[in-house]
C-alpha cells in the first residue's frame, strides 16, 4: 500500500535525476549533425547579408601606406590609375562600381587573377609590388568590426 | 550526503573549475572571437552534473563564474561568462534530465559548448550593439563541436574514475 502510494505521488524532480556518463549514443550524433547544419545555415545567412554591402570607396596602399582613395560608387566614370609599387607599376581600373587590377609588373599575376571586387572588406593584394587595393563602406571606416571585447 | 560533505564537494568542484580556467587562459586563443575557448572549466560542471545531479551543477557554474569574475576583476568578463555559463548549464541539465537517457555525456557537453558560445556572442552584442559580431556565429558554433567533444570525453573519464570513491557517504 505504502509502495503504491509512493509510486503515485512520485514527482519527476529534475534535481533527483541520476545518470551514468555512458558511451556515445545515436541521439548525440543527431545533435552534433544538427549543430553542424546550424553552423552552415548561419554561414549562409551571414554571407548573404554581407554580399549586399557594396563598398563605395577603394583605398590603395603601397607598403602599408595609403597612397590614394578612389570613389567607386555607381555613376563614377570609367578610369584607370597607375600605382607605383615597390617592384614596378600596377594599373587598376574602375568601372561600374567595381575595381580590378589590369596590369602589374609582378611575376605571378595573382592580383590580376582576383578579378573585379565590389564588396566591403574585399581586397586585392599584390605581394611582390606591396600594393593593396581595399574596399570600404564610406570615407574613414574600414568596414570591419570596431572593437572586440572579451 | 551530509551538509558538510556537500559543501566540501561543491568547494572542490568550484576550485577545479577555477584552476582549469586559469590554466586555459595561458593557451593561445583558438579564434580571434569572443567566446571561442576550449571550455576546460566546463569539465567541473559536467562532472558535478553526473556525480551529484542538476542542483550541484548549477551551483558550481554560478560560483565559478562569480569568483572567476572577481579574480579577473572585469565586470564585462563576469557578465559574459555568467550569462554563457548559466544558460549552457540549463541546456545541459535539460538534455541530461528530460530526455530519458537518450543523450550521453558527449551530446550533453557538445550542446553546452554550443550554447555557451552562442549566448556569449549574444551577450557581447548586447554590450557593443554591433551587428558585425554575428559574422563570428558560424565559426563559434562549429568550433564548439570539437571542444565540446573533448570536454565530454574528459568528463566521462573523470566521472567514471570518481564514481568508485565514497563521495556520497558520511
Amino acid at each position: 500500500m505504502a509502495r503504491i502510494r509512493r509510486e503515485g505521488c512520485r514527482q519527476l524532480t529534475i534535481s533527483r535525476v541520476k545518470r551514468t556518463p555512458g558511451r556515445i549514443k545515436p541521439a548525440d550524433i543527431v545533435l552534433i549533425a544538427l549543430f553542424v547544419v546550424a553552423a552552415a545555415v548561419s554561414l549562409f545567412l551571414v554571407s548573404r547579408a554581407s554580399a549586399g554591402e557594396k563598398g563605395s570607396l577603394a583605398i590603395i596602399e603601397v607598403n602599408g601606406k595609403e597612397v590614394k582613395r578612389i570613389a567607386i560608387g555607381g555613376g563614377q566614370p570609367e578610369r584607370k590609375f597607375i600605382v607605383h609599387g615597390v617592384n614596378g607599376t600596377s594599373t587598376v581600373e574602375v568601372k561600374d562600381g567595381r575595381i580590378r587590377m589590369v596590369r602589374s609588373t609582378c611575376r605571378d599575376k595573382i592580383c590580376i587573377g582576383v578579378g573585379w571586387i565590389d564588396s566591403r572588406g574585399k581586397e586585392i593584394v599584390c605581394l611582390p609590388n606591396r600594393v593593396v587595393v581595399r574596399i570600404t563602406g564610406k570615407r574613414g571606416g574600414n568596414g570591419r568590426v570596431d572593437t572586440v571585447t572579451e | 550526503m551530509t551538509p558538510t560533505r556537500r559543501v566540501t564537494n561543491l568547494a572542490l568542484l568550484v576550485s577545479v573549475g577555477l584552476v582549469l580556467s586559469i590554466i586555459e587562459s595561458t593557451f593561445p586563443p583558438l579564434l580571434p572571437a569572443p567566446g571561442a575557448k576550449l571550455g576546460l572549466a566546463n569539465i567541473a560542471t559536467v562532472i558535478a552534473l553526473y556525480l551529484f545531479g542538476a542542483g550541484m551543477a548549477l551551483e558550481v557554474t554560478i560560483l565559478r563564474a562569480l569568483i572567476g569574475g572577481l579574480l579577473r576583476g572585469s565586470v564585462v568578463g563576469l557578465f559574459l561568462s555568467f550569462s554563457g555559463g548559466l544558460v549552457s548549464t540549463l541546456v545541459m541539465i535539460a538534455l541530461f534530465a528530460l530526455f530519458d537517457d537518450s543523450f550521453s555525456v558527449i551530446g550533453v557537453s557538445v550542446a553546452g559548448a554550443v550554447t555557451h558560445n552562442v549566448i556569449q556572442l549574444l551577450a557581447a552584442w548586447l554590450l557593443v550593439r554591433h551587428a558585425a559580431l554575428f559574422y563570428y556565429m558560424p565559426y563559434l558554433i562549429l568550433i564548439a563541436v570539437p571542444t565540446g567533444l573533448f570536454v565530454g570525453l574528459a568528463s566521462r573519464r573523470v566521472t567514471l574514475s570518481l564514481q568508485g570513491l565514497p563521495l556520497q557517504s558520511r
